[in-house]
């Protein structure tokens, strides 16, 4: 097994006679990966599987080579910011930043100098000498993220973390992890809001009913999507003649004009034909002014993989 | 548009009377209670002790099968005031583990989830929520307590001779009516703590407390300050004493039937007091 | 990672888990019951400090003189013996009485004269009664008596702390350690520690340990101190300084090792239960019928190694209710030292089962 990947091998979970996951096979590399599906569809299953929270009926995990049933080693280089919204009733910000980087070892002095830097990263510095739980969602949220980052891990697993953030705090937030990201580590994000992570994610696995029902990166799974033709949306100054000239050259499917917005809708089953003649049309001195994949999203993808929207 | 606009009318159809209505909680609470596979095993358990109690009276009734042992043993197997006293200290002993077991769970689901709100905004007042949910508690505690020991009384009617239970309607009456007592507190002590401790272990542990901790604060008091009002605050010795003299067996040293009604009825008004505070129909923001 | 880290770890855990476990409001109630003895003792010392007062300033006899007075002397023939009185309350009542006379009930009522004298011989208080000048009955009573205060005292701490307070005191704060974690929906914070789940049960145990140790054993000796008080000046100081330190070491000790037997089984039973009262309510019933099991299934009790550790033994009530009395019976006694090493062995057991417990448990709020 890889000791750069989180791998997941023929693993299934059930809870009692409810099926938690179901024969995964995973590798997640490192980069962003957002997993995505609808509520109940084994998102926080896997992760909590991934961090040693619950413990796989079948099949073997391993975090970059270890094993999820050794936190001591796993914990150390893993950061989780789980969905669970309580913190120990103790607990004020920095306490809660300040304790867990304690149980790593560091000496109160170190603990507390990085539960600072998590805590500005986070930008919860002004509310941390607060107890938790008179925190607003928003507020926990980043408190969580702020704990899973303190101890700077390779590998960090956030659970639905932009819930509740509002948009100035959500932009930078996406930004950090991108940042994590480009940097070597590996970042992984559960969302049911698929418009979200299909803006930020390097690689998407989409999950329904406990089994992953796609992986990859956004564009090769659409492209390896053959019963449906793609979409692309073009503006163009004649889109009724643009369409006539497609009809003739390219193999498309479907054509049709949106006149309020001066665009055309174009379904085709064959993207590289399709794109060619395009070129072409374009080169030969027709007016196109933009041309936009519009089903290589994630929410175009899982409405044709599970059919329903999330 | 309000909805009532869009064609929303009041439901005018036929609806269920008052009282089979009320039978809902009950009915429900019910479920819950014999849902739990251990609530199940624990009932099966305290049935031995009955039978075994069965198997008495049948031997004491037949005297051939004792005819060749002496008159002490005889005397050892009446059907008294002292085996029916027996009878009820044991079965007591079950009642509030089952009551340890099934009782936390009747309220405080409904306190931790919001759901007084939802009961309280039907026609249902908080006394008739609160003798609903006793219901399910007393009839599951008089299977252990009362209708046990009244078929164990039946039983040695019909197999003494005739006569026996007019001369004894007191062992009949005093074992109903002591159970009735001990069923009403138990189960008071069962809902107040279900309704005072959120966590359903914890509320079992504060019935458990309630008739092991306080009888044994009486005994402090009385060993410490060497007095016997000590006793007072101890159940267990309350209801022995009430249970004794409506029985017409010997009273324990320094108690009154009048001393154990009271304190009775005491510890039954602190506990209905203190299920009154906690039900009241409030979200609790936390 | 080293013994010592790991070692570390644990310290930092149970400090932590401390600060939940003293503070908490749910413990409230533990300190009240660890307490409720000493309160009891101390308002005993109290209401006895203030019956001596009382009972020096009406003078005191010699002991012999409340030998000598008896039932049927006359006012004038007590007072010759034994002088003034302490306290001397004369009153007149009515009384009816009821007598057969020619197979007719007849009710009488007629005028009693009573007179309660009270004598103190500097440890007991004599209370005579007298109903028209003759002496009805003579009730004495010990104020001041320390080898019955001493058997009070080891009564309510075999009976009241070690069966009761600790057993219940323990079943509140060590199912709290995880199972209350799990229901407030905070446990994964500590399991995703980087520790072993050794570890953290480690830590978690010994943070209840220590502030059950802490609550019941101050508890102990605060009602070993109120019940000294009113005796200090009549034998308290040689007590003390004779076998009395080692007692109330000895009462301390029993303490803390009744938190960590009862505390480890209490931590095992919500690690592999997921209602740990049910088996909370059977070692209840177990350790009551300690005393009647046979030698081997009594080694199985915790209540055998802690009776073993006290160094007075428990007087039996008789007036004490059935059901009660089931839990008073006395186990076989072995010696302090062994019993010691027997309750750590026992506890330790424990915890090893606890650590398997550990090991397997997994985050599951939804169903607690």
């Amino acid at each position: 097994m890889s000791a750069q990947e989180i791998v997941f091998e023929n693993v299934s979970k059930f809870y009692g006679d409810v099926l938690g996951v179901n024969r995964i096979e995973l590798r997640i590399p490192p980069g962003l990966t957002s997993i995505v599906g609808p509520n109940g569809a084994g998102k926080s299953t896997l992760m909590n599987l991934m961090c040693g929270l619950i413990h796989p009926d079948r099949g073997e995990i391993r975090v970059l080579g270890i094993s999820p049933r050794d936190p001591e080693r796993l914990m150390r280089m893993t950061g989780y910011a789980t969905q669970f919204d309580a913190a120990p009733r103790w607990a004020t910000g920095f306490d809660f930043v300040v304790s867990s980087l304690l149980l790593f070892g560091y000496s109160s002095s170190l603990a507390e100098r990085l539960a600072w830097a998590a805590l500005e990263q986070a930008g919860l510095t002004d509310a941390a000498r607060r107890k938790v739980n008179s925190y607003s969602k928003g507020m926990r949220q980043r408190v969580r993220l702020a704990q899973a980052l303190a101890h700077d891990p390779q590998v960090l697993v956030l659970d639905e973390p932009l819930n509740g953030l509002d948009p100035v705090v959500r932009a930078e937030t996406i930004a950090l992890f991108r940042q994590l990201a480009a940097s070597g580590r590996h970042v992984i994000l559960s969302s049911h809001v698929l418009q979200e992570v299909d803006v930020i994610s390097d690689r998407v696995v989409l999950m329904a009913n406990g089994m992953i029902v796609a992986e990859g990166d956004i564009r090769g799974v659409r492209e390896e999507i053959h019963e449906h033709p793609s979409q692309f949306l073009i503006r163009c100054r004649q889109p009724a003649r643009l369409a006539a000239l497609l009809f003739e050259r390219a193999p498309v499917a479907e054509a049709r004009v949106i006149e309020e917005d001066g665009a055309l809708l174009v379904l085709t089953r064959d993207r590289n034909v399709f794109t060619r003649t395009l070129t072409a049309l374009a080169a030969s001195g027709l007016d196109i002014e933009s041309v936009v994949p519009a089903d290589e999203n994630v929410h175009a993808l899982y409405e044709y993989l599970v059919g329903g929207s999330a | 548009m309000a909805v009532y606009k869009r064609g929303y009318q009041r439901y005018e159809g036929p609806r269920a009377p008052h009282a089979e209505r009320l039978l809902v909680l009950p009915r429900e609470a019910w479920r819950r209670l014999t849902a739990q596979r251990i609530v199940t095993a624990l009932l099966a358990l305290s049935c031995i002790w009955p039978l075994l109690c069965a198997l008495f009276i049948y031997i004491a009734n037949h005297a051939e099968l004792w005819a060749g042992l002496d008159r002490g043993f005889s005397r050892l197997l009446a059907i008294d005031e002292t085996f029916i006293l027996t009878f009820m200290k044991v079965q007591s002993v079950f009642s509030v583990l089952l009551a340890a077991l099934a009782g936390p769970g009747l309220i405080s689901p409904d306190l931790g989830n919001q759901g007084l709100a939802l009961y309280f905004s039907r026609p249902i007042s908080r006394l008739e929520y609160v003798l609903a949910k006793m219901a399910a508690l007393v009839w599951l505690l008089s299977l252990v307590t009362w209708l046990p020991g009244l078929v164990l009384f039946v039983m040695q009617a019909s197999m003494a001779e005739a006569g026996w239970a007019l001369a004894h309607w007191r062992l009949g009456a005093g074992l109903v009516l002591g159970f009735w007592l001990w069923v009403a507190l138990v189960a008071l002590v069962a809902l107040a703590s279900s309704a005072w401790v959120r966590w359903r272990l914890i509320a079992g542990a504060v019935v458990l407390g309630f008739f092991f901790v306080l009888p044994g604060i009486g005994v402090l008091v009385n060993a410490i300050f060497r007095v016997a009002w000590g006793s007072l605050i101890n159940p267990l010795q309350a209801a022995y004493g009430v249970w004794c003299a409506l029985l017409g067996a010997e009273m324990p040293a320094g108690l009154s039937l009048l001393t154990g009604l009271v304190s009775l009825a005491l510890m039954g008004t602190l506990l209905s007091l203190a299920l009154e505070r906690k039900l009241r129909p409030v979200e609790v923001v936390r | 990672m080293t013994a010592r880290f790991r070692l570390r770890q644990a310290l930092v855990i149970a400090r932590l888990e401390m600060k939940r476990v003293f503070l908490a409001r749910r413990s409230l109630w533990i300190y009240a019951l660890a307490m409720l003895p000493a309160v009891l003792f101390l308002g005993h010392a109290i209401q006895l400090r203030y019956e001596l007062r009382e009972a020096r300033q009406g003078g005191v006899v010699a002991p012999a003189v409340i030998e000598t007075v008896e039932t049927g002397m006359s006012e004038q023939q007590v007072l010759d013996v034994a002088g003034k009185p302490g306290q001397d309350r004369e009153r007149t009542i009515r009384r009816s009485s009821r007598r057969e006379e020619q197979g007719k009930e007849i009710f009488e009522t007629r005028e009693v004269r009573t007179r309660r004298m009270i004598y103190f011989d500097g440890s007991r208080r004599a209370y005579l009664w007298f109903e028209d000048g003759r002496l009805q009955s003579k009730d004495v009573r010990t104020l001041l008596n320390f080898a019955e205060d001493q058997e009070v005292y080891a009564g309510v701490f075999q009976y009241f702390y070690l069966r009761l307070a600790i057993f219940f005191g323990c079943l509140g704060i060590f199912l709290n350690l995880f199972r209350g974690e799990m229901m407030d929906k905070t446990l994964h914070f500590w399991l995703l520690a980087p520790a072993r789940r050794e570890v953290l049960l480690a830590g978690k145990f010994l943070a209840g340990w220590t502030a059950a140790s802490v609550v019941f054993s101050a508890g102990a000796l605060v009602a070993f101190a109120a019940m000294l008080w009113p005796h200090i000046g009549a034998g308290a100081e040689a007590y003390w300084q004779g076998a009395g330190a080692g007692h109330a070491a000895r009462y301390a000790l029993a303490a803390v090792m009744g938190c960590a037997g009862y505390g480890s089984l209490f931590l095992a039973a919500s690690l592999w239960i997921r209602n740990p009262i049910v088996p909370a309510a059977v070692l209840l019933l177990w350790e009551a019928s300690s005393g009647f099991l046979p030698e081997l299934l009594q080694k199985f009790s915790v209540l055998y190694y802690l009776q073993s550790m006290c160094p007075v033994p428990a007087p039996l009530e008789q007036d004490v209710p059935a059901l009660l009395r089931l839990i008073l019976a006395p186990a076989a006694p072995l010696s302090p030292t062994l019993a010691l090493l027997g309750l750590c062995a026992f506890s330790a057991l424990v915890l090893w089962g606890a650590a398997a417990g550990v090991r397997r448990i997994e985050i599951n709020y939804s169903t607690d």
